[in-house]
């Protein structure tokens, strides 16, 4: 039922068709770009932009590797950005895509803050600015058809299917190769999986994403980039929104019902000794707030 | 009555510093304010340095401070209504009113942070119930109202509204509680906000304590905001400072500090991340510099009577604990989030001015307060043991 797209980091030649055909399915204007000294343009994502591909190069055992990684929204199964909007203006589709609903958002930018890939972008340059995103093509995949990125996709880096028969290629492929692949298939487990699912030939910390605990991250010296993600951070494998969730639903009402029996104990042991006495009216209230 | 008011405020020498400082505040709150309409008219990119790599920046600092420094307003009033503690009834209207500035002062810190201001009421509208943003937005509403009817009494009791007045008093208790459940909630809340950022937020501060940690903590910068208006605003007026009781808060800081550091060490040393605080880095520092101002330094200073009985060791004592406050908070929602390579943020003078205005405004209503309601400072001739 639920779909991923695998992206095959070692398949990908940066042609960048991917970047176009999103751009032009969802009417997305050309941003004006500044040379960097990398071929990797936009260099960043942006409200309008919401897909790269990501060039590093990367010195793993002795070798040299020019990586393409295409960023975008991962998509999660249990999303951070849909845990922190307080007005539920995040939600995932039964069948991937994580949406924004224009209509609620209120501009808090907690999306921003919470998601571990760093994926939500703000429309800056307006007075009145919304959340943009990749959205899984979502409007396309109601009729059937897949996103328009994986569509143009020549080398076929890019996958769409099931995600059980995303995996499954994915592990054949890591199989086919070993030597040729990390053996390693990123977003089946990170942060409680992801609706993208990645393979590279470097350790994927390398490629700035953030990694499982239990997979060790290169120190900065290691990670000789000339990049902008560095010094990466790590993921669970049980979602951390599981946790806020978790506590939003029992620590809440805990906390208060915790609180208001303190607080009724308090009363009734002061009265009882007698101090509760310090205004005739405040007594009485307290009798009222007391039962 | 406003005669008595009036009486009051002629009680009151006023010097002509007086006069140009209020003159000063206004001019910083007009600026503010002016400000604020401009970034309403051109929008945050125009005005604030914000951008993807730094989607929050000051004024949710200000904010995630602001709000436990207004504590004051709520442990006050526990130990007043609930503990039954009558000789602290004196300190109260000053610091809910400070507390309720406070609290006025995020709503409209965080309206101008909105990137749709005008759909501010989607929070009520639309509910995501494990959004801890939504729960601390919906608390703070209510207890902002909370602390007007906290501190209503006083003002109707200088209009001489007797009715009124008595129907608030009545249900005095009721609402100090719903203040201090909805004060719990929200002030762990702000914790639990950054549990989110798992992989983001440094290991020295993120913990699955940390709900528990800023509801210590906001017991304690609560505590020593009691502690500063007490003794700010009465020496301001040239009134004496109540040493005595203020003391007794002190030692309560000191506790709190102390029961908190303990905590967070324990947590660390438990979760194996005590390597990390010497690794020298920059935010070893930070963390260092954390706990020695907000923890080490007032809970040396506050747990010795012989140095909070004065007022000199109770305002250094309550000023570095609140310093500290400040630091963690800054810590938590700016410095330790980790952030893509070659991005920065320095607040725009922008920024600054709508903060500056909104503590501007907050000073000039609590001092003109001050002088106009006869329960602000206290009978004069009370002493001040």
């Amino acid at each position: 039922m639920s779909k991923a797209m695998l992206i095959d980091t070692t398949r990908c030649t940066a042609c960048r068709g991917c970047q176009v055909a999103c751009k032009q399915w969802n009417d997305l204007p050309a941003e004006k770009t500044r040379n960097l000294g990398s071929y990797q343009n936009p260099y960043r994502l942006s409200a309008y932009t919401w897909t790269i591909i990501q060039m590093r190069e990367v010195e793993y055992e002795g070798r040299l590797f020019w990586s393409f990684l295409k960023r975008q929204c991962m998509h999660c199964l249990h999303p951070a950005c849909v845990s922190a909007c307080p007005v539920g203006a995040m939600h995932k589709l039964p069948d991937g895509p994580v949406l924004y609903n224009d209509a609620r958002c209120i501009g808090c930018r907690y999306c921003m803050t919470a998601c571990p890939f760093r994926i939500p972008r703000f429309e800056w340059d307006k007075p009145v600015g919304y959340i943009r995103k990749c959205h899984f093509c979502f409007d396309r995949l109601a009729e059937g058809l897949m996103p328009a990125c994986v569509k143009t996709c020549p080398t076929g880096a890019l996958q769409f299917g099931e995600r059980e028969e995303m995996i499954a290629l994915a592990e054949q492929r890591l199989k086919a190769q070993p030597e040729r692949y990390i053996q390693h298939v990123y977003g089946k487990e990170e942060g409680g999986g992801t609706s993208v699912l990645i393979l590279s030939a470097v350790p994927f910390a390398y490629l700035g994403l953030p990694t499982l605990a239990d997979h060790p991250v290169p120190s900065e010296q290691e990670l000789a980039v000339p990049f902008e993600y560095l010094g990466v951070p790590s993921l669970g494998k049980e979602p951390v929104a599981k946790l806020n969730d978790d506590l939003a639903r029992y620590g809440t009402p805990g906390i208060a019902i915790g609180v208001a029996a303190i607080l009724a104990g308090l009363q009734w042991y002061s009265k009882r000794r007698g101090t509760g006495q310090h205004t005739g009216d405040a007594a009485a209230a307290a009798k009222e707030s007391g039962s | 009555m406003t005669t008595r008011c009036a009486q009051w405020a002629r009680s009151l020498p006023v010097s002509w510093t007086e006069v140009a400082v209020y003159l000063l505040l206004l001019a910083l709150t007009a600026l503010g304010l002016g400000v604020a309409v401009v970034r309403f008219m051109r929008g945050l990119g125009a005005t604030t340095n914000l951008s993807n790599a730094y989607p929050w920046g000051i004024w949710i600092t200000f904010d995630v401070f602001i709000v436990p420094f207004s504590a004051g307003a709520f442990t006050l009033a526990a130990v007043v209504y609930i503990l039954n503690d009558e000789r602290y009834h004196v300190l109260v209207p000053p610091v809910v009113l400070a507390g309720l500035l406070g609290y006025i002062m995020v709503c409209a810190v965080l309206l101008a942070d909105l990137g749709l201001p005008h759909r501010f009421y989607n929070i009520i509208a639309f509910l995501n119930p494990e959004s801890f943003m939504f729960e601390i937005s919906w608390c703070v509403m209510l207890y902002t109202i909370v602390l007007v009817l906290e501190f209503s009494p006083v003002v109707l009791e200088s209009l001489g509204w007797e009715g009124p007045h008595r129907l608030v008093r009545s249900f005095t208790v009721v609402f100090v509680s719903a203040g201090i459940i909805l004060s719990s909630l929200h002030q762990s809340s702000l914790g639990s906000m950054w549990l989110l950022l798992q992989d983001k937020l440094h290991a020295l501060w993120w913990t699955p304590l940390l709900p528990f940690l800023f509801l210590l903590t906001a017991i304690a910068g609560g505590l020593c905001m009691a502690i500063l208006v007490s003794m700010l605003l009465p020496r301001a007026f040239g009134r004496p400072v109540r040493t005595h009781l203020l003391a007794n808060l002190g030692r309560a800081v000191a506790g709190f500090l102390a029961a908190y550091g303990v905590l967070k060490l324990l947590d660390l040393l438990i979760a194996g991340e005590l390597g990390l605080l010497f690794t020298g880095s920059t935010l070893s520092f930070l963390f260092w510099a954390e706990l020695l101002v907000g923890v080490v330094g007032p809970v040396a200073i506050l747990s010795q009577s012989r140095l909070r009985e004065t007022e000199r060791g109770l305002l250094a004592g309550a000023s570095l604990a609140t310093l500290g406050l400040a630091l963690n908070r800054a810590n938590i929602s700016m410095f330790a989030i980790w952030r893509p390579r070659g991005t920065f943020y320095s607040p725009h003078w922008m920024e600054v001015a709508i903060l500056v205005g909104a503590v501007a405004a907050a000073v000039l209503v609590l001092a003109l307060a001050a002088r106009l309601l006869p329960a602000m400072l206290g009978p004069a001739e009370e002493e001040a043991a």
